[in-house]
């Protein structure tokens, strides 16, 4: 009996130590990496939503002082409505195709408004209009989050594929996560995005 | 026998290897600035301040964070080191973690002399207050009026003073440009607020009573009362001016 119960201890003992083993070279890194790679990535869907919330106002308010800049007005509300009608599909960060079209439409959006924002340059009554400041505040702050929403993106998408295709994750993975899939990250630079600043 | 030492010779060589990778990858992926140490709540590397002053921003951010758990700081730098101040700044207050971990309220003050660029750089948790419009009001009305005239210890502590109060604080005297000796007045109750106030700390600190809203868990390195961040993040709240 008391022989038995040792023996079962000594057992016990082997698999905890391999447990700790196991979890110490990275058994977990998979499933970790991933997580945070998905948290990474709903802070970008949450930025350009949130620059998406601002255009309506921003159009509305430029629209009231420089009307016969309607064909750059009418390009951010395309550009817009085009980002906002691509049905994200579950699987963007490992479907190319997608997360292509995605990146496009966003930049095209990024690119009217810029154009928009310099063609304000011309309306000293819309640039001194409180509301019109406010929003212009707002949407370059949200490009910065953008970016930077971005680069964290990148970071963990870099650390989740390097786990992915370097031993010995690439072997763990093999074994236990064969669902897991490189996935895509952004590759139009940020400088292509940003929104020209404008001086005062 | 033999096989037995050179499997371990190729396990060891592994093992060299993938550290070797790791420490490159690492290097490669950590391509940041150099940041100043936190040496304190005021942070003046450009050294733009005169120590009155920069003790009595100091006062107000202390009092702050004793009365919101929120921690804002004053940091100005001499050289940007190339990076765009919208850059430079989330990654100071990450490199930083000025703010309560998981809460991200903290805020900084960050000036470049050097560059002629000021931003207030925003945690997460306390957008919903001091909103990128509210920080572009404050840079605009209190900060880039006395820089431009190159006086930066008015622009700092006239912008250190809205931040307070736009985050609700009311402990730091409105002194929108005022005249320099108008301000005066205000200020002696409040110099000597801070020095009871201190004085208190000391004495309570004498007698390991120090009690400090952030940062627990460091209570062994920081039995002096030093300062230290949170551990709070930032993700680009704020707004940048320049002059």
């Amino acid at each position: 009996m008391i022989r038995a119960l040792f023996r079962h201890s000594r057992h016990i003992f082997l698999l905890s130590f391999v447990a700790v083993g196991l979890s110490a070279c990275g058994v977990n890194n998979v499933p970790q990496y991933d997580e945070k790679t998905k948290a990474a990535w709903s802070e970008v869907l949450n930025q350009y939503q949130r620059r998406t919330d601002l255009v309506p106002n921003l159009v509305e308010t430029v629209a009231g002082y420089a009307r016969q800049e309607q064909q750059t007005l009418t390009a951010v509300v395309e550009a817009r409505a085009k980002a906002t009608q691509m049905q994200l599909p579950p699987d963007i960060l490992t479907n190319p195709a997608a997360f292509k079209q995605f990146q496009e439409n966003q930049t095209a959006l990024s690119g009217a408004l810029a154009r928009l924002l310099v063609v304000t340059e011309q309306y000293p009554d819309l640039k001194s209009n409180q509301n019109f400041l406010s929003l212009q505040s707002q949407l370059e702050g949200t490009e910065n989050r953008i970016a930077i929403a971005r680069r964290d993106y990148i970071g963990t998408v870099q650390t989740y594929n390097t786990e992915l295709r370097t031993i010995p994750g690439r072997w763990i993975a093999a074994v236990l996560y064969p669902d897991a899939k490189v996935k895509e990250t952004f590759t139009i630079s940020e400088q292509a995005q940003e929104v020209p600043k404008v001086k005062f | 026998m033999v096989r037995f030492h050179r499997v371990r010779a190729v396990l060891w060589a592994m093992l060299g290897v993938a550290l070797f990778v790791y420490a490159v990858a690492d290097r490669a992926i950590a391509a940041e600035p150099q940041f100043p140490p936190l040496s304190g709540r005021v942070v003046d590397e450009a050294g733009v301040l005169s120590a009155p002053t920069r003790e009595k921003i100091t006062g107000w951010l202390e009092q702050y964070e004793q009365a919101s758990q929120r921690q804002v700081v004053v940091a100005t730098v001499k050289s940007l080191q190339g990076y765009p101040i919208e850059d430079f700044g989330y990654r100071l207050g990450r490199f930083w973690g000025i703010g309560e971990k998981g809460r991200n309220t903290g805020a900084i003050l960050l000036v470049a002399p050097t560059e002629r660029a000021v931003r207030i750089e925003v945690g997460y948790g306390l957008e919903g207050e001091l909103t990128d419009a509210v920080s572009r009001a404050i840079i605009e009305r209190e900060i880039l009026p006395a820089f431009r005239q190159g006086n930066f210890e008015q622009g700092i502590t006239a912008g250190t003073g809205a931040v307070l109060r736009a985050l609700g604080w009311n402990g730091a005297p409105a002194a929108t440009n005022a005249a320099p000796g108008g301000t005066v007045d205000g200020l002696v109750p409040l110099g000597f607020i801070i020095f009871i106030v201190l004085f208190a700390m000391l004495r309570h600190g004498r007698h390991g009573l120090w009690i400090v809203p952030m940062g627990h868990g460091f209570g062994g390195r920081r039995s002096g009362g030093r300062f230290s961040g949170g551990g709070g993040s930032f993700g680009g709240g704020g707004a940048s001016g320049h002059w």
